[in-house]
């Protein structure tokens, strides 16, 4: 087939499948402008920014224009500057613009595109914001719908790629309104709290809960000792903030940049993903032994977690109870600090997890394991803050004697890693040829919904990876319908994993891909290949857990059920 | 609060293969039932098509024929579309809500027997103004016929 090309500008610009003029546009390196389009989601056609000119001197929406061979539009005419101009107007109209307080600032696209487009702001009043009060009631997520421009990308994102529809337009005319059914809040309906609105969010009306302040007041506190963990994914969705590739990880540099900020203490969350995959398999042969209703789900993200409970409460007593790796390592802060004023703090990619946190049963003896979550994106502002550039920093490692980690813990990071991590604890063999073999076994990959089969021994594993809640759900469905049968399912409830969490910097497709290579970097680099490798987990069962594992490391929540 | 006839809802349900494309002749059924949306079947009816509670709340306040409060026994549509207007419907409506007690922030006497609502047109302009109680067309009105209307739906209860 001759290959087929459009004309953007005057610019020959070549396409093969792209879905619209939009990405043919962005591929040739053409910038059009658009509120409402994300490429993982459906057309909407709803915002008006990428108007481009036609041959006939029309103005269509480029998100919802297919491009055809010879095809001419133009992007930049004075009809187009014009009609760019008055959308942005308009939308200012109906926005309540606080740039310089709000949480978005910087990152706010309707912000940008006004300087950009050099939009004056007198031509309408800016009065017909709606008034409906902030929604600050989920502990992941604020809402604030005085910013809502109405370009639905959350309502999508919600209902399309996670299937839970917990927003969705309401009211019509001057009274439309993004929000849940019935006047509710967001901890009322059924949000699980991934936070993936509110990286789809183009301004400030989705933002994640930001708790920069109460951890400034703790790192300045003197009587407070703040011990800090930090999650796999962390270390590669920080890079591109400060200038470098976005396939770094940036290990030794964020340690180095947490205790600059004050941390007394720094440990590496890495050490307990290593714990997780010890309990989790433990449990999994347990099950496999007494015959239990299979397969055994992954209990790692508090979104799938709340997923489960929320949708599918049946399925509930079929998640492991293994704590997640944050849970673990708080459990193991408090040991080893036993006496002292210890602030345990938690840096996640993720938005669901500052829900997790505040759950009741993640007190143990009394005591929360984690007093505060703090998401990549408000790490990365305090770093600004206090004036670091990442780049420039020197490496250093995670306090002892919890400093040590294997590369099973930094691949949780990325869908499939908790399952590559079983397998290897299962093979229990770190030769490269067997970690090849695994590699290689279909667990890779960022394909939203992975099946495959794993030999162990004389047992043949059928197992299961699915990212993005909406998968999780096509997966459910072929269990229960009995068309498919699994022993172990992984579910992350963000698309591609925790790198792509809604605690994350927001990234597209391409960029989420580099920070996915650069977790198996970080793994390549690593000596220590298999969870039993690690030499800090003898430490931990025999001084810190004395007997206590299965009652500290596991959280049983109450849909669990008894049988555990 | 209404209680809730689910057999009713699996019926209607079942009629439309609890698809969820039909969601709006299912709902259109509902509430031809109740004279309004009550939230409990909703909810039922958002389980049992797949779609969200927030998708059909959302259908439910976009389109001004469905209302998810509940209605008096009589629903008076007053028109105060071009037509009625013109033939004097505002003074019709006054006379309504004199004789009702009601007003545009209150559409529901307290004894649930009459809801007034104001609607656009209701395409009989020719009989301009109209008042549509239930299925019924009022032609022609004027303040005292509305009175009376409003004294003869009392005394019939």
């Amino acid at each position: 087939m001759a290959e087929k090309k459009m004309f953007i500008d005057g610019v020959e610009c070549p396409f093969t499948n792209e879905r619209n003029v939009l990405e043919v546009a962005r591929k040739n390196g053409i910038d059009i402008p658009s509120l409402c389009y994300c490429e993982n989601l459906s057309i909407y056609g709803g915002c008006r920014m990428c108007l481009v000119e036609t041959e006939r001197g029309g103005l269509d929406a480029a998100c919802s224009m297919q491009p055809r061979d010879g095809m001419k539009v133009f992007t930049h005419t004075t009809k187009v500057l014009k009609s760019r101009k008055t959308t942005l107007q308009l939308l200012m109209s109906s926005h309540r613009a606080e740039c310089l307080t709000c949480d978005q600032s910087g990152k706010c696209k309707l912000q940008e595109y006004a300087h950009r487009y050099g939009v004056d702001d007198t031509r309408f009043e800016h009065n017909s914001y709606s008034r409906e009060k902030i929604d600050a009631s989920s502990p992941s997520i604020v809402r604030d719908p005085s910013k809502c421009i109405l370009c639905g990308l959350c309502v999508r994102m919600c209902a399309e790629v996670q299937n839970i529809g917990a927003i969705d337009f309401t009211k019509r005319g001057k009274q439309a309104l993004v929000a849940p059914g019935f006047g509710k809040k967001l901890i009322e309906s059924n949000c699980v709290g991934c936070g993936q609105c509110a990286a789809v969010c183009p301004t400030g009306a989705i933002t994640i809960k930001n708790e920069i302040g109460r951890f400034w007041d703790m790192l300045h506190d003197p009587n407070k000792r703040v011990v800090v963990q930090f999650a796999p994914s962390v270390r590669v969705g920080m890079a591109e903030e400060f200038g470098m590739p976005a396939d770094t990880a940036v290990t030794g540099k964020l340690v180095t940049a947490l205790r600059r900020l004050g941390a007394d203490v720094v440990y590496d969350t890495n050490l307990t993903a290593d714990l997780t995959i010890m309990e989790e398999s433990a449990e999994f042969f347990e099950k496999v032994k007494n015959g239990d209703k299979l397969p055994l789900f992954t209990s790692c993200c508090p979104g799938w977690i709340q997923h489960v409970e929320k949708a599918h409460p049946h399925l509930m007593p079929q998640v492991s109870t293994a704590g997640s790796p944050m849970e673990m390592f708080g459990a193991l802060i408090r040991k080893q600090f036993k006496d002292e004023d210890v602030y345990s703090v938690a840096i996640m990619p993720c938005t669901a997890k500052k829900f997790e946190a505040q759950r009741p049963e993640l007190e143990k003896d009394g005591q929360r394991l984690i007093d505060l979550v703090i998401t990549t994106s408000e790490l990365n502002r305090m770093i600004k803050e206090a004036g670091m550039d990442l780049k420039c920093l020197p490496d250093s490692d995670p306090d002892d004697p919890l400093g040590d980690y294997t590369g099973a813990g930094v691949i949780f990071g990325v869908t499939g890693g908790v399952t590559e991590a079983v397998i290897r604890r299962v093979l229990a063999d770190a030769s490269p040829g067997t970690l090849q073999t695994i590699a290689e076994c279909g667990v890779r990959g960022l394909e939203g919904i992975k099946a495959f089969e794993v030999s162990a021994g004389d047992l043949k594993l059928r197992i299961a990876v699915a990212n993005g809640l909406g998968n999780a759900d096509k997966l459910i469905a072929k269990i229960e319908s009995g068309e498919e049968h699994f022993d172990f399912v992984e579910v992350m409830a963000c698309p591609n994993g925790c790198i792509g969490g809604g605690g994350q910097p927001p990234a597209s497709n391409a960029r989420k891909a580099e920070r996915f290579s650069a977790i198996f970097k970080e793994d390549d680099r690593l000596e220590l290949k298999i969870p039993q490798q690690n030499p800090a987990l003898q430490y931990v069962y025999d001084e810190l857990m004395q007997g206590r594992a299965h009652e500290l490391l596991h959280i049983h929540y109450p849909l669990h059920g008894d049988h555990h | 609060m209404e209680t809730i006839d689910y057999k009713f809802l699996d019926e209607v349900l079942e009629k439309h293969d609890s698809d969820g494309t039909k969601i709006i002749p299912i709902m259109q059924q509902v509430q031809e039932k109740y004279r309004y949306l009550p939230k409990e079947a909703l909810t039922y009816i958002a389980k049992k098509t797949g779609l969200s509670e927030a998708k059909l709340y959302g259908v439910a306040t976009f389109y001004s024929n469905f209302s998810l409060e509940g209605k008096g026994k009589y629903v008076l549509k007053v028109c105060r579309g071009t037509a009625c207007h013109v033939r004097k419907s505002a003074n019709v409506l006054n006379a309504l809500y004199e004789a009702t007690g009601l007003s545009d922030s209150k559409s529901t006497t307290d004894d649930g027997l009459i809801s007034i609502e104001i609607v656009s047109c209701l395409g009989a302009c020719a009989l301009s103004p109209v008042v549509m109680v239930n299925d019924v067309v009022h032609a022609a009105m004027t303040p005292d016929k509305a009175k009376d209307l409003v004294a003869e739906l009392r005394a019939e209860g």
